[in-house]
């Protein structure tokens, strides 16, 4: 299932000597995430976002993203179109929303050196884009032959109690 | 056979012999014959839908088993009636016997031989229908369990056709061995 929506943008200013840097970026995004568990063994997750910005952008301008300590690499799918995605594993996969920082080549440069010194640290991103992801359905908490099995219990438990008081 | 056949009985007594034996009436029969095929059908929707069992190339096999499992929870139905059947006379004989005495105590015409016979009857009647059905509900309730036990659990490794072959006979036909104990 696809859910479409326009994502909150926060939008960081950017030092105006950068020249190749997007000017006042503007994203508008939709987004993926799988809901179903039973189906599948990793749970994905993408985003798909256009860019524009005040001044215009080289052919093969290099977008990176970075989600919860993973690195990652934009690709673009389309003029100014990128994608963020990844993979989790069902057990690992939180629902909630999920902050993606978009980074340029210039910030992902600097996050690199600083990661080098402080595995902790973080630079201000380009962009940064929420992607929601509402949790996945992995099966029914009691089954259903457990929960059969459970009724067909009792049921018997009553019938072998009560025969034993009409025989007492 | 011996020859001697004692035909002294009095139809009182006859009547009194029929209570007591474990012979059920036509309508009991049919009552319990049907139940026992219903309640052994049912168990065929379990494996179809359930457990994947092949419909088409296991028809020999349902009408087998069905068969077979309808005849020993009929079995049991009428062993576990004719066990409970005295003890609930016992326990409904006062209540009985106090409401057909209301019911009776107008009519002066009756006499008092009259009036014991028709309580006597309705004792029967009643302890008849309670162990008749408390004797269906206690077989139904442990035969499914134990297909249910056994198909999910214990034979879960087997293939369904022997899942089912094997859940279906062992449930019954333990059924019909524990109901001819005393208890």
């Amino acid at each position: 299932m696809v859910t479409k929506y326009l994502i909150s943008i926060l939008v960081i200013s950017v030092s105006g000597s950068l020249a190749q840097s997007c000017q006042n970026p503007q994203v508008e995004a939709a987004s993926f995430t799988s809901l179903d568990a039973t189906i599948v063994t990793q749970i994905a997750y993408i985003t798909e976002f256009s860019l524009k910005c005040d001044n215009p952008l080289p052919e093969n301008y290099a977008l990176y993203a970075e989600v919860d300590g993973k690195s990652l690499t934009a690709a673009r799918v389309g003029d100014n179109k990128y994608q963020v995605s990844w993979t989790e594993e069902p057990s690992r996969a939180r629902s909630g929303v999920h902050e993606i920082h978009i980074l340029d080549e210039e910030g992902f440069a600097s996050l690199r050196r600083a990661r080098r010194s402080d595995p902790a640290a973080t630079v201000s991103p380009l962009l940064a884009i929420q992607l929601q992801h509402p949790g996945s359905y992995s099966g029914p908490w009691v089954n259903s032959e457990v929960l059969a099995t459970a009724i067909s219990i009792l049921v018997a438990y009553v019938a072998l109690r009560n025969k034993s008081k009409i025989l007492a | 056979m011996s020859g001697k056949v004692n035909k002294a009985f009095t139809k009182e007594e006859e009547l009194l012999l029929q209570d007591f034996s474990r012979n059920v009436s036509t309508k009991s029969s049919a009552l319990f014959y049907g139940n026992a095929f219903i309640v052994s059908a049912i168990p065929i929707w379990l494996f179809w839908r359930v457990h994947a069992l092949e419909v088409s190339s296991s028809l020999a096999w349902f009408a087998l088993v069905t068969t077979a499992s309808t005849w020993f929870l009929a079995l049991a139905y009428r062993n576990t009636k004719f066990h409970l059947k005295h003890r609930v006379a016992v326990r409904r004989e006062d209540a009985v016997a106090r409401e057909m005495a209301r019911k009776l105590a107008d009519d002066k015409k009756m006499s008092r031989k009259e009036k014991d016979e028709r309580i006597l009857w309705k004792k029967n009647e009643v302890a008849d229908y309670e162990a008749t059905t408390y004797s269906i509900f206690y077989n139904n309730a442990l035969f499914l369990t134990i297909v249910i036990l056994s198909s999910f659990y214990l034979l879960r490794t087997f293939t369904p056709t022997v899942n089912y072959i094997v859940s279906l006979t062992t449930a019954s036909g333990l059924l019909a061995l524990l109901s001819t104990g005393s208890k």
